[in-house]
């Protein structure tokens, strides 16, 4: 689309052309500086001392370990984030309530608060001098520098991406369709089912690729609730750190370039999700008759 | 089927959407809600299809209180202004999805749906799109295809929420026949919203004018245009001139001229409604006319809009045929006299 308004712009709303050439050269330098170039780092450092050693700093127990990890904290946040996201979606979209621009904001604050924080909070909290924390202890429930704490950091951080994708979308479907499905004779969960969840599975599907791409990334929060104990409450990102500071370089570069693999597949992914969004809208523009 | 509206009110914050509102609808009857916008008519529409809940009062269908019957039991077919039809299904899925989603036990078998969903398609006439999606077709063909999604639950009422108000007019003006004949045919009851009185007039058997969330009249089309039972029907349906008048021995007089008779012999204060087509124009003064001058011509297909400068009165609109306005050859800054044929009295306060 952008190439094909560029070649059809008359010569009155165009800048000339040394002015294009510079400025278009100077983007593509800022960019090739400031993201292919590291991202072509990663993988050389991770590769300047052959497959060999780059595999066996992926497979050794303690990178396996923190893989595991990384991936489990996931699978429980995005799924929960799916389920939060949509609940809060549609309450948000559907229905009008006292306090919902309070509940539009709390979503945010995720985004707003540094993860670094949030991880204090949840020390503050669950931790051994936090408020809970004697509880917990007096019942033998590790929270802080424990799996949960993990889950849990990450569920914060990654809240709102589902749920800021959706609200948007179904606010401008608008409640119609499920209100013509009431009429009809639909329950509830028919409604949601057969006419709410089909409408918004491309949206849906882009919020939870965002989400899983923020919890397997995550550093800032994980990193004050991990507590760092290798082969256990160590994350990827964390292990990667982990690694640098121990001057070993091809152990962190090749950890690194499985979450460089990861940004890349979800790049991919999102983009394929964005193109058949953008298809489904260009059919419904071109087809109708109106 | 019959619908029974008693004392029905509702208010949303501190604006009184409907204000103890009565109303019967009789079994196979097409009924008109016409209003201004905020009239209160779409919250009406909507309290009897049970998708808003009414601070007070009853909804009967049948003689049966359905006051608390949940919307998705109250088996009413319900058409909106904006299809609201299931974008990412097709046409016969649309259809089809009131049988589909029914409990195992009454829910018809596919051949059976697949059956009743064709018979309604050609019903509505669009048999040939059942594979298309709703994006593909044009808004009248969307509004139809709405109007048999609705009617495949069998619906004991049929209500529809400005029908015609997304296309254009026409369009507009085939799919309120077209309608009018399906209603003919099916005679189940309905009640239609609408802010368009010629709408109203041309589809309904009996109009409801709704202002401010209260019932002014409710009479067959003829009734409310004939005779507006206030100053508001009158202006809603349809063009208006108003004159200042004063009532005097029996007669209203405007500017001296005794225009109509009335029942009260006298008063200080009335007002006189005519509307633009009810105002002959001559050159010479008859017995009750008024002095003006023609300030603007405007010729608007087969008629033709005069406005009159009357002293100290706001312009007057005259509306004339094609050749009424050719026989007279009137001209702009010639001076006429209005002559109304029709004039109806309310008097102030």
């Amino acid at each position: 689309m952008a190439t094909i308004a560029l070649t059809q712009r008359s010569i009155v709303t165009t800048e000339v052309p040394w002015v294009r050439y510079t400025l278009t050269t100077l983007a593509l330098l800022l960019i090739g500086l400031f993201l292919v170039l590291p991202l072509f780092t990663v993988f050389y450092e991770a590769l300047k001392k052959g497959w060999g050693l780059y595999l066996t700093a992926l497979v050794e127990p303690d990178a396996l370990s923190a893989i595991k990890l990384t991936l489990t904290a996931a699978a429980i946040a995005v799924p929960l984030n799916l389920v939060f996201g949509v609940a809060a979606a549609w309450a948000i979209a559907k229905f009008d309530f006292r306090g919902k621009s309070v509940l539009i904001t709390l979503i945010d604050l995720p985004f707003a608060v540094s993860p670094v924080v949030a991880g204090l909070i949840y020390v503050l909290m669950f931790g051994a001098q936090g408020w809970w924390g004697p509880w917990l202890m007096d019942h033998d429930i590790k929270v802080i520098f424990a799996i949960p704490g993990i889950v849990l950091a990450t569920v914060f951080v990654t809240f709102p991406f589902v749920a800021r994708e959706l609200i948007p979308l179904m606010e401008a479907q608008g409640s119609e369709e499920e209100q013509a499905a009431m009429t009809l004779g639909a329950s509830g969960w028919q409604t949601f089912w057969r006419v709410t969840l089909p409408n918004i599975k491309w949206g849906l599907l882009y919020g939870v690729i965002l989400a899983n791409a923020r919890a397997m990334g995550e550093f800032g929060a994980v990193s004050v609730v991990s507590g760092h104990i290798r082969g256990e409450t160590n994350t990827l990102p964390l292990h990667v750190e982990i690694l640098y500071n121990e001057y070993n370089f091809v152990g962190a570069f090749a950890c690194a370039s499985l979450l460089a693999l990861l940004a890349l597949v979800t790049l991919a992914a999102k983009s394929l999700v964005e193109w058949r969004t953008e298809q489904l809208a260009a059919a419904a523009r071109r087809d109708a008759v109106e | 089927m019959s619908i029974e509206i008693k004392n029905i009110s509702k208010q949303f914050g501190e604006f009184k959407a409907l204000d103890n509102i009565n109303l019967e609808v009789a079994s196979g009857e097409l009924l008109a809600l016409l209003g201004p916008s905020g009239c209160g008519k779409t919250s009406l529409l909507r309290v009897i299809a049970g998708l808003e809940t009414p601070d007070d009062g009853q909804i009967l269908f049948h003689g049966e209180d359905a006051t608390d019957t949940h919307v998705r039991e109250r088996q009413v077919g319900f058409v909106f202004q904006h299809y609201a039809l299931f974008r990412h299904m097709t046409v016969f899925e649309n259809v089809a999805f009131g049988l589909r989603v029914r409990p195992k036990k009454t829910r018809p078998s596919e051949a059976e749906i697949k059956k009743r969903v064709h018979r309604l398609l050609e019903l509505v006439q669009l048999d040939w799109l059942a594979d298309r999606f709703p994006a593909q077709l044009s808004g009248g063909q969307r509004q139809r295809i709405a109007l048999a999604r609705a009617l495949a639950v069998e619906p004991r009422v049929l209500l529809l929420d400005e029908p015609f108000g997304a296309l254009d007019t026409k369009v507009r003006k085939e799919l309120r026949r077209w309608l009018r004949r399906l209603h003919d045919e099916i005679h189940v009851t309905s009640v239609f919203v609408t802010h368009d009185q010629e709408e109203a007039l041309e589809v309904a058997d009996r109009v409801v004018v709704m202002n401010k969330g209260k019932i002014e009249q409710v009479g067959t089309p003829a009734e409310v245009y004939d005779t507006p039972a206030s100053p508001f029907v009158y202006q809603f349906l349809g063009d208006i001139n108003l004159f200042h008048s004063r009532v005097h021995d029996g007669w209203a007089e405007v500017a001296g001229a005794r225009i109509t008779q009335t029942d009260e012999p006298n008063a200080a204060n009335a007002t006189l409604y005519v509307r633009p087509h009810e105002i002959d124009l001559s050159r010479v003064a008859a017995g009750s006319s008024i002095a003006g001058v023609v300030s603007h011509i405007r010729l608007l297909g087969s008629t033709v809009r005069l406005e009159v400068e009357v002293a100290e009165h706001d312009a007057v609109e005259v509306e004339l045929t094609r050749e009424r306005y050719a026989e007279g050859d009137w001209k702009v800054g010639e001076a006429v006299w209005l002559n109304p044929r029709e004039a109806k009295v309310y008097l102030a306060g």
